[in-house]
């Protein structure tokens, strides 16, 4: 019975939902109400999916704390923060309706949320530069070429680059339009090529790790 | 250590060192303003032209999608703040929502960024926040057959059928522009249910990394307008006439850029000698 609900009932409902997907874009581009369904259904599995994860993180981090695993410690801050935001938010939702009108979930996510994630953000560009410093040298002539293109874009990026010379901001957007964009472009065809063959292969049962995980066959 | 000369140094400089000289090149700017001029590119204008004048029309209805964190302000907030000030100057209506958790102070940094030109709408009538929604690109094809499922509610609980502006938005055929403004993948899932499927006119405002990504869908003219990061959202201050966060930015982004380059520069210089001189 497993093996039939692991690899034939999500192979019978992926192909469903496929087709009925297909047929939808092809036949009823203004509305079918078979595919507005199961596109509800699939908002409502995402947003059980994220109740699961939450539910997934308080069991894995209290397993931590429990065991002692390595870095415990910050599985108890996960914890006692997961705590905090539920009980904070979910007063501010229950008694207005929005979990931000409680003072100290408010106050939690303005100063110490928002700061957090800027500062996080931030320190890339630390770690940027000294890469940069380090990794861009013209150890070859595909090297030296990638440099200079890279050293045209960065300036023609920031205002300064046109106060240096007038022709790097024009050399900058050739290098974008005209050496880049080609090359995205095969990305993305590619890709999306990648994509349909990747459905294929999985609605005609090719790709194991698709169904059960495993190896493809 | 002491036999080293300056090339060798040069190659083995504490990264410490490149943190400080950063922190204090982006300070400098801070206490001592620059100010040099911002050259407003073809796809930035394009964006910008495309929300204002004969492009839009009052009580046209206009989608405003965050899907950016408070980690991505700097690049994306000043871009979209220019937007949805633009639009409500033109009398069009916007609908708000998030595809990004971090939606509701995203939307509170907007509501105060452009506070004169919220006073004078009203909640419901001209603009309606309806927060963030789950379920990535397969809410998005359902927002545009039928957005009310996706949304039965507004974010402050009030249902939307009983908001008069959600009257007029049930789904793509009442929306004249979507404007989308994101750290990830967002954008595209618009363009693939929304512009490619409808047509729907939609633009991107995002980070500068993104901007590799979107260029060939602007080129291609899958996106009428599109704004690249900080300098993205510069340019539109610029052209609506009000400098503000981005504006700002462009000198930390002026002493940043010139500083890695020199950095490669010295580098490479170093680099170099010591290959000639092995």
């Amino acid at each position: 019975m497993s093996n039939i609900l692991k690899r034939e009932a999500v192979f019978a409902v992926t192909g469903i939902v496929t087709v009925l997907m297909f047929v939808e874009y092809f036949f009823f581009p203004q509305d079918w109400i078979v595919a507005s369904t199961i596109r509800n259904w699939a908002v409502i599995i995402y947003n059980i999916s994220l109740g699961l994860g939450g539910v997934r993180l308080i069991m894995q981090h209290t397993m931590g704390t429990q065991r002692r695993r390595e870095n415990w410690q910050f599985s108890v801050l996960f914890l006692v923060a997961f705590v905090i935001m539920l009980f904070t938010g979910l007063a501010g939702y229950l008694g207005t309706g929005v979990a931000t009108s409680n003072g100290i979930y408010n106050w939690l996510f303005n100063n110490v949320y928002t700061p957090l994630g800027s500062t996080t953000y931030a320190i890339t560009g630390f770690y940027i530069f000294s890469a940069a410093y380090r990794a861009f040298r013209a150890r070859n002539v595909d090297a030296a070429l990638m440099l200079i293109a890279g050293c045209f874009v960065i300036l023609s990026n920031a205002p300064v680059g046109e106060v240096i010379w007038s022709g790097i901001p024009a050399i900058g957007e050739w290098f974008r339009f005209v050496g880049q964009v080609p090359g995205m472009r095969v990305f993305g065809v590619v890709g999306g090529l990648g994509t349909i063959a990747y459905g294929f292969r999985a609605l005609l049962g090719k790709e194991r790790g698709f169904y059960a995980g495993g190896a493809e066959e | 250590m002491s036999g080293q000369n300056i090339f060798d140094k040069l190659q083995n400089i504490d990264r410490r060192v490149f943190y400080w000289v950063l922190f204090i090149t982006l300070m400098v700017p801070f206490i001592m303003p620059i100010g040099l001029p911002v050259k407003v590119v073809k796809n930035t204008r394009d964006l910008y032209e495309g929300v204002t004048g004969d492009n839009i029309n009052p009580g046209d209805i206009a989608i405003m999608n965050f899907g950016y964190g408070v980690s991505a302000w700097s690049e994306c907030a000043p871009g979209f703040t220019v937007c949805a000030k633009a639009l409500l100057r033109e009398g069009a209506r916007i609908v708000f929502m998030g595809a990004h958790y971090d939606v509701e102070l995203s939307y509170n940094k907007l509501r105060s960024e452009a506070a004169e030109d919220f006073a004078t709408k009203q909640y419901g009538v001209d603009y309606v926040f309806l927060g963030y929604f789950a379920g990535g690109e397969s809410a998005i094809a359902q927002l545009a057959t039928d957005s009310w499922t996706v949304y039965p509610e507004d974010h402050y609980r009030t249902p939307v059928s009983e908001i008069p502006l959600m009257q007029d938005f049930h789904g793509w055929q009442d929306v004249a522009v979507v404007l989308s403004s994101d750290t990830g993948d967002v954008g595209s899932y618009f363009l693939r249910q929304w512009q490619g499927a409808h047509g729907t006119k939609l633009a991107e405002i995002g980070i500068a990394m993104n901007g590799s990504t979107d260029y060939p869908y602007y080129l291609a003219g899958n996106y009428f307008g599109l704004s690249i990061g900080s300098r993205g959202g510069a340019e539109l201050e610029v052209l609506i006439g009000e400098p503000g966060e981005a504006t700002t930015a462009m000198d930390s982004i002026n002493a940043s850029h010139i500083l890695i380059v020199l950095a490669v520069i010295l580098a490479n210089v170093g680099y170099l000698v010591q290959r000639r001189q092995a």
